[in-house]
């Protein structure tokens, strides 16, 4: 090899060593260290005291779990159409619709939502139609977390075998029976990763939530808004301490991935 | 009495299937041809899996063209065995069988010609190729099918296996009497299971005396191509 070559391979790896080591440290190790950091005994405790956080914390994981386990269904059901109407324009058009709810601002989707299913549409419902309450926090969840599962889902539709579902038309079920009888069953780990997925945007969303559903302490505050609320109130320590609980929490969602992964692998 | 009428296939420019025809009563009718030819396409119309452009399919007379696969009682084996691997061994066989489709008997026959009696409660995943194999051919057949199409199904078994089981799927096969569609690249496979033979080329199918003749004929249109 010509030493200018060498030269030009050990400069390249120099780069890249260089620059992508001090920006990871500095943009996305830095600023979890330092809510750590900030961690302090008091706030732990009036924090663990606080009646509201508790409701917040226990609305972030039943809307969180019901947000996903709507995403997960609703994105089955896309599956089939995946598996068997690919060029349907049922399909055509729900692909494309898939990516919209992760690419618009978020606070675009809550307005989308309270337009939707708000007062001018569902008033006969209550004053408010479904914003505003918990119901609105898991249709806000859903929203944006909806995606995630499509795309995961639909991934575990294109990983089964192709081969099974043929064998089990001709072993006399129609689409949506081999569908269900063959391919999900087999898809456990999809279904599992649409799901966990799921969990963890809707856990970390704000903005749709605080849009559609509202930040009324107590009744549909989630753990995001939670900490907005503290930092607002000038509760810096009780915000910290929600952050590292919400963390705690995505780092139990990831250890659950893992630890599964690992099962089946 | 199978006959397959006039088929035509093409995926985008390319014409996999010109034409098409082929007739199979009681018999095996093992299809030869190369890699890619289209034998695989002509067997998946003959399920229903694909639709034809042009042509028919028809069993005794009746059109089977547009009917999908669950409605033409096909017994299909792929290439590879394709089990359901979150069924165990006796589930799989018995999958077809739900409707009243096939009898307890012919599934125990097919189990005890098969050798599958110490493996029903397995799992696929727990089972070597010749015994994959094994299961998917009797999965294929216990529903009692009226056509059965086998497309290189021991193509993932070693050459040792594959000598073992020959006689071995010949005998069970021959037990439905009913038409089969046999398709292999192999020349000793295709003697060994095959009652009549056909060759597969540039998308038509043409009937032929033995296995080898298939091959000769491969062999001079690839030096003519050449």
């Amino acid at each position: 090899m010509s030493k200018s070559l060498m030269q030009t391979r050990l400069a390249t790896k120099n780069l890249v060593s260089w620059f992508f080591l001090p920006l990871f440290l500095l943009l996305v190790v830095f600023p979890l260290l330092a809510l750590f950091g900030n961690l302090k005994a008091d706030g732990i405790v009036r924090t663990l005291k606080d009646w509201y956080f508790w409701q917040s914390f226990k609305n972030t994981i039943w809307t969180a779990c019901a947000s996903s386990a709507l995403g997960t269904v609703l994105a089955i059901g896309f599956g089939y159409y995946h598996l068997f109407h690919k060029n349907s324009f049922t399909y055509k058009l729900a692909n494309l619709m898939n990516d919209l709810p992760a690419a618009i601002p978020h606070t675009v989707a809550g307005l989308a939502l309270i337009l939707a299913f708000g007062r001018r549409t569902l008033g006969f419902i209550s004053n408010t139609g479904l914003a505003f309450n918990v119901f609105g926090v898991v249709l806000a969840m859903f929203f944006v977390s909806y995606p995630l599962c499509a795309r995961t889902i639909t991934s575990g539709v294109d990983g089964t075998d192709r081969e099974t579902v043929d064998v089990a038309r001709t072993l006399g079920d129609n689409p949506v029976q081999a569908y269900f009888r063959i391919v999900l069953p087999l898809m456990g780990e999809s279904i599992f990763a649409a799901f966990v997925l799921a969990f963890s945007r809707a856990l970390s969303e704000f903005a749709a939530v605080v849009m559609f559903g509202g930040n009324l302490p107590g009744s549909t505050q989630v753990l995001a808004s939670y900490v907005f609320t503290k930092v607002e109130e000038g509760e810096l320590e009780m915000a910290v301490t929600a952050s590292v609980i919400c963390i705690l929490l995505s780092l139990i969602i990831v250890a659950l991935v893992s630890i599964r992964r690992k099962k089946h692998a | 009495m199978l006959k397959v009428d006039g088929i035509c296939k093409a995926y985008g420019a390319q014409e996999v299937l010109k034409e098409a025809c082929l007739e199979i009563g009681a018999e095996i009718k093992v299809l030869i041809g190369v890699n890619g030819c289209g034998k695989s396409t002509l067997l998946k119309i003959i399920a229903g899996i694909i639709e034809p452009d042009k042509g028919s399919v028809l069993l005794e007379g009746k059109d089977l063209t547009h009917l999908p696969p669950e409605e033409r009682r096909v017994g299909y084996v792929p290439q590879h065995p394709a089990l359901f691997g979150h069924k165990n061994v006796i589930n799989n066989i018995r999958y077809g069988m739900r409707n009243g489709r096939g009898s307890e008997k012919l599934l125990k026959e097919l189990i005890d010609m098969l050798g599958l009696n110490d493996i029903l409660n397995k799992k696929p995943g727990e089972l070597s190729g010749g015994y994959k194999s094994r299961v998917s051919l009797a999965r294929a057949l216990a529903p009692e099918p009226e056509i059965i199409l086998l497309d290189e199904p021991l193509s993932d078994i070693d050459a040792a296996v594959k000598e073992k089981l020959l006689p071995e799927f010949r005998r069970v096969i021959k037990l439905m009497k009913v038409p089969v569609l046999y398709v292999t690249h192999d020349p000793a496979e295709a003697e060994q299971i095959g009652d009549s033979f056909a060759v597969m080329q540039d998308g038509r199918v043409a009937e032929i005396n033995s296995a080898s003749e298939a091959f000769e004929i491969i062999k001079k249109n690839k030096l003519i191509s050449a």
